[in-house]
């Protein structure tokens, strides 16, 4: 291997630092302005760390009732949506890595079609199905048109898990004289944990940050935060605190999922798009 | 293995945490204590004047859901709604949304059938399309039966525009605003310049009152989406034109309005470099920041400019009636909100959310009303001599509301595909992607395209 | 004849018949959920059905809302944006990607937990990102028109509303939130690429500049393909960013054709039109997602 000369060391250097500059100073600004005043909000030059730290906009929307229910809602919603696509997708998943019906095995395509239907087009028909059915504003119109994208991508991810685990001990399950079934949920399943998480991971993230489907679908009672964020925007000024106030709480399974659950995050990204 | 299910059992104890601190308050619901105000009478109004009656909770334990524009009288709505409540044992959820949002989802909740909304705060210019769609209840059986206790005379007659649609009450007078002329008493003493009188002066005054370094612009304005296209039809009206022809067909591209548009235009070089994008909210935050002599506005932001905790012009802003073009006959542009009950509510909530509107529009009051930021539309209000003691520009407002013209925004059923439409184009024109012909052209295709 | 027979029927109900029972539930719900809204999405998009008309008449209007669609100034504007939208954001995703990858790939503690951090954007609710950056652009009071002025760079109306600022400045948000996304995807590339022929390469003398463009990009190609058809396909969803930023303005600059059916659909509610344009994005989306699978089992082999 070639040698990096001193230069070449400072440049890749410089280069690694403008990236996390480029890449973490809007969230800083975001997490900073949530500890800020008004005037500190807007004060040009920008204050970045020096200034008065507050837990006014906290307070504000602690006290707030609604703050409270709006994620109530998108945990209601998130978990929903999760484990209704944990418990339809994984079987599936498991069906399509393991059978040698090639129509079976076509619907892993179909999923991954699925998958990638514009949202708006989905939402225009359910939306008139759901007032039909009267389902508009419930919690189950946007957890089961979360749970279409959702379980699809569950599928496909868990087909390419199940794909990697050994059959041997399903095999050796089978001459113990368990059904096919059987040694799904006494077998495989207890070995996939790990691709069952990040699955979930990726399904309560996607969920969680849904605007579209729960702006249409969801009534006051239902709303969740990226609603209630958006109402932080008033006539009579521009609600920066606020909003920051409220994008924290939104942003918390991110951060944490980013920082301390990265590797089953990215497994799931990299199996999601890749592995055939 | 192990250290991945540590820290899945830490993700959800953290979510049900948080889901818990947020939740801790809901258990409580109405502030405990009224928002803090400049008005030292936090007396809640009808403490002392209604009398103690008997069977006075008819509707008690009803809970109506109203869907409130977050404008500055939304304070008022915080301060009094645990008031009502208290007094009527009726409880009332609000849901503060902004204009978009408001709209999206109450017209969604209507043509859903869903009414997931009893009440609802309803824009003047939205009031053809909920009265002609049967969105919002008629109200006037209502208004005839307790005509003797709301003295509807004591109502200004321009506020019935508010909710008024081919002869019937689609929703209630709640907050009348007057187009008037905001501006910085002693920047322009400064500059020596009398307040504008007609259109052609304002424009004249916002050129001397910028200053070439960018610390100083003449004139706030509104430029992008629906803001955009109701501060252009604001000039249309002050200029005498209309956007409608004579048979009341919407013909927007006419050679005065590319005209009005072109002058509209060159308002906005003397303002401040993002007001192509403003909306309202910016625009309040541009003239409260300090660095604008003049803005045309709704009076109802007013008193915020005296309010120290967001605004930096205290006792520097004076106020006067919006300019019109040389040698027109005044006349003002009229707006603000009614307030309807959903049409597809449960009779009882109706009658229980009838009980709010006559309750938030009575005389006394109002004055509470007006103390948290609520606007008025009774004259007995506008001349009440207590509040134009606290609020000097009440009287510029009741000549504003006398010559008010609260049409110059047609409000017709199809009014928001038109005003999306001058929303797009006139936003076009001011960043230069279109001319003003072209831009007028443009919406003028787009509104017949979407007319049904 | 009939032994086999029954023998191949057992073998079904073992095997196959109990695979597709545990594919089944999520078949039904599926068809229940996506497949009927989508057959419902065609029949309501040959009729003129408008959800604020009182009488809520439908009038069977055929290809007639999808002829509408092609003479529609806005639409074909909205397609020209969000062709221009997708490229943009694309293209620079995966240079930039890849050049972070290579700047990142080591295995050292320190580049692991950059990489952590740089996860945090692609997991952010979109409408928090959107919402952000137009704080930052906001010309009067955003950081980013502030320090470019320090550098001597006017904005003038500001990045969302300047007509050759605005495309690029929202698809700078896009590449803000995605770049990481196509930066893992390479690293996965680069971790699984074979060893051998570099040290052939070391060998012959190869500078490493040129192993990289002789053997490395090559090498990739299949990443590229997936990166580009996946983040090809991602981008033409967009709605939140551009929701929360300009709004589609300057005038119908930056109206990609998502935003201009929400518009349509559930701010007018003209469902007919809004789901003929929504099957128009979507045959656009399904030809992208099938050549996507093509590459995808290619891979495979």
């Amino acid at each position: 291997m070639h040698k990096k000369s001193a230069a070449e060391k400072v440049i890749l250097t410089l280069l690694t630092v403008l990236v996390i500059i480029f890449f973490m100073f809007p969230i800083v600004w975001l997490v900073t302005t949530a500890f800020k005043y008004g005037r500190d909000a807007f004060a040009i030059p920008p204050k970045w760390f020096l200034f008065d730290w507050t837990f006014k906009n906290f307070q504000e929307a602690l006290d707030n009732a609604a703050t409270g229910k709006f994620i109530l809602n998108s945990l209601i919603i998130s978990t929903g949506a999760t484990t209704l696509s944990l418990a339809l997708g994984v079987p599936a998943g498991y069906a399509i890595a393991r059978t040698k019906s090639r129509l079976i095995n076509l619907s892993s395509y179909f999923f991954l079609l699925l998958l990638m239907v514009p949202p708006i087009a989905m939402l225009i028909p359910f939306y008139l199905i759901m007032r039909d059915v009267h389902l508009l504003g419930s919690y189950w119109a946007v957890i089961l048109i979360d749970t279409a994208f959702d379980a699809s991508f569950v599928v496909w991810m868990m087909r390419s898990y199940f794909a990697d685990v050994p059959r041997e001990m399903e095999e050796a399950a089978w001459v113990d004289g368990a059904s096919r079934i059987g040694a799904f949920f006494k077998v495989a399943l207890p070995l996939s944990i790990p691709g069952v998480a990040a699955s979930a991971l990726y399904t309560f993230i996607y969920s969680w940050n849904d605007f579209l489907f729960a702006l249409m679908l969801t009534s006051p009672k239902t709303k969740t935060i990226p609603l209630g964020i958006l109402a932080s925007f008033s006539a009579v000024e521009i609600g920066w605190g606020r909003m920051a106030t409220l994008s924290v709480f939104a942003i918390i399974p991110a951060v944490i999922i980013s920082l301390f659950l990265n590797r089953y995050f990215v497994q799931g990204l990299t199996m999601g798009a890749t592995k055939g | 293995m192990q250290k991945m299910k540590v820290a899945l059992y830490l993700v959800l104890a953290l979510t049900l945490l948080v889901g818990m601190v947020g939740c801790g308050p809901a258990a409580t619901e109405a502030p405990a204590e009224p928002p803090a105000e400049e008005a030292p009478t936090a007396v809640p109004p009808e403490a002392t004047t209604a009398p103690p009656m008997e069977e006075a909770k008819p509707y008690e334990g009803v809970e109506l859901s109203l869907a409130s524009m977050t404008d500055q009288y939304v304070a008022a709505f915080r301060y009094l709604i645990p008031v009502f409540e208290e007094e009527t044992g009726i409880k009332v959820v609000m849901d503060e949304l902004g204009y978009v949002d408001l709209r999206t989802k109450t017209v969604a909740d209507f043509v859903g059938d869903t009414a997931q909304y009893d009440l609802m705060t309803v824009d003047i210019v939205w009031s053809g399309e909920y009265g002609a769609n049967g969105y919002t209840l008629a109200l006037d059986d209502f208004m005839a039966r307790d005509a003797e206790e709301m003295n509807l005379d004591d109502i200004m007659p321009v506020a019935w525009t508010l909710g008024e649609w081919e002869g019937k009450h689609y929703a209630f007078p709640l907050a009348g605003y007057a187009n008037v002329l905001n501006y910085r008493a002693d920047l322009l003493a400064e500059a020596g310049i009398e307040p504008p009188a007609t259109q052609e002066e304002l424009l004249a005054a916002a050129q001397a009152l910028t200053k070439e370094d960018g610390s100083q612009y003449g004139i706030a304005l509104l430029g992008a989406g629906s803001a955009g296209a109701q501060d252009f039809m604001a000039f249309v009206q002050q200029h005498g034109g209309t956007i409608l022809d004579a048979d009341g067909n919407v013909k927007v591209n006419t050679p005065e309005n590319v005209a009005i548009l072109e002058f509209f235009g060159s308002l906005f070089d003397y303002a401040p470099p993002g007001a192509a994008d403003y909306w309202w909210d910016q625009r309040e935050s541009a003239f409260r920041d300090g660095i604008v002599a003049m803005m045309e506005g709704w009076s109802i932001a007013r008193a915020g400019y005296e309010n120290p905790e967001i605004s930096n012009i205290v006792g520097l802003v004076d106020i006067t009636k919006a300019p019109v073009s040389e040698g027109m006959e005044p006349q003002y542009g009229f707006g603000g909100w009614g307030i309807g009950i959903n049409a597809d509510s449960d009779p009882v909530k109706q009658e229980a959310a009838w009980e709010f509107i006559k309750w938030v529009t009575s005389e006394e009051v109002q004055k509470e009303w007006l103390r948290h930021d609520g606007a008025p539309i009774r004259r007995s209000t506008l001349t009440d001599p207590e509040l134009v003691a606290e609020y000097p520009w009440l009287p510029l407002m009741l000549e504003s509301f006398e010559k008010g013209n609260g049409d110059y925004r047609p409000r017709f059923p199809q009014y928001s595909i038109v005003e999306d439409a001058l929303g797009t184009y006139v936003n076009a024109f001011l960043t230069g992607q279109e001319t003003a012909q072209d831009a007028l052209d443009k919406a003028q295709t787009q509104i017949e395209a979407n007319m049904p | 004849m009939t032994q086999s027979f029954t023998k191949t029927m057992r073998r079904f109900i073992t095997n196959d018949g109990s695979y597709l029972l545990l594919a089944l539930p999520l078949l039904i719900f599926v068809v229940v959920i996506a497949i009927y809204p989508l057959f419902f999405s065609f029949r309501i998009s040959l009729f003129d059905y408008r959800l604020t008309d009182p009488n809520q008449t439908q009038t069977f209007v055929g290809f007639g809302n999808y002829l509408r669609a092609f003479t529609d100034e806005v639409i074909t504007n909205s397609v020209k944006a969000t062709l221009v939208y997708v490229a943009g954001t694309v293209v620079v995703e995966i240079l930039l990607g890849l050049g972070m990858a290579l700047l990142l790939s080591a295995e050292t503690r320190i580049a692991q937990i950059i990489r952590s951090f740089l996860l945090i954007p692609m997991a952010l609710p979109p409408l928090v990102v959107g919402l952000v950056w137009k704080s930052l652009y906001n010309v009067d009071f955003g950081i980013i028109p502030y320090y470019l002025a320090q550098l001597g760079i006017d904005l003038g109306r500001g990045p969302l509303s300047e007509l050759h600022l605005a495309m690029p400045s929202i698809i700078l948000v896009d590449v803000w939130e995605w770049t990481p996304l196509v930066m893992i995807l390479f690293l996965a590339g680069i971790k699984s690429l074979p060893t051998e022929p570099y040290e052939a390469a070391t060998v012959d003398g190869a500078s490493r500049l040129q192993s990289f463009w002789y053997l490395t990009l090559p090498l990739l190609k299949p990443t590229f393909l997936v990166v580009l058809l996946l983040r090809t396909m991602q981008s033409f969803k967009v709605f939140d960013t551009i929701y929360a930023t300009t709004a589609g303005g300057p005038g119908t600059l930056t109206t990609v054709l998502n935003y201009q059916i929400y518009k349509v659909g559930l701010t007018f509610f003209d469902m007919g039109y809004a789901a003929a344009l929504a099957n128009i994005l979507l045959v656009i989306v399904a030809i992208l997602s099938i050549l996507y699978i093509m590459v995808l089992e290619r891979q495979q082999l």
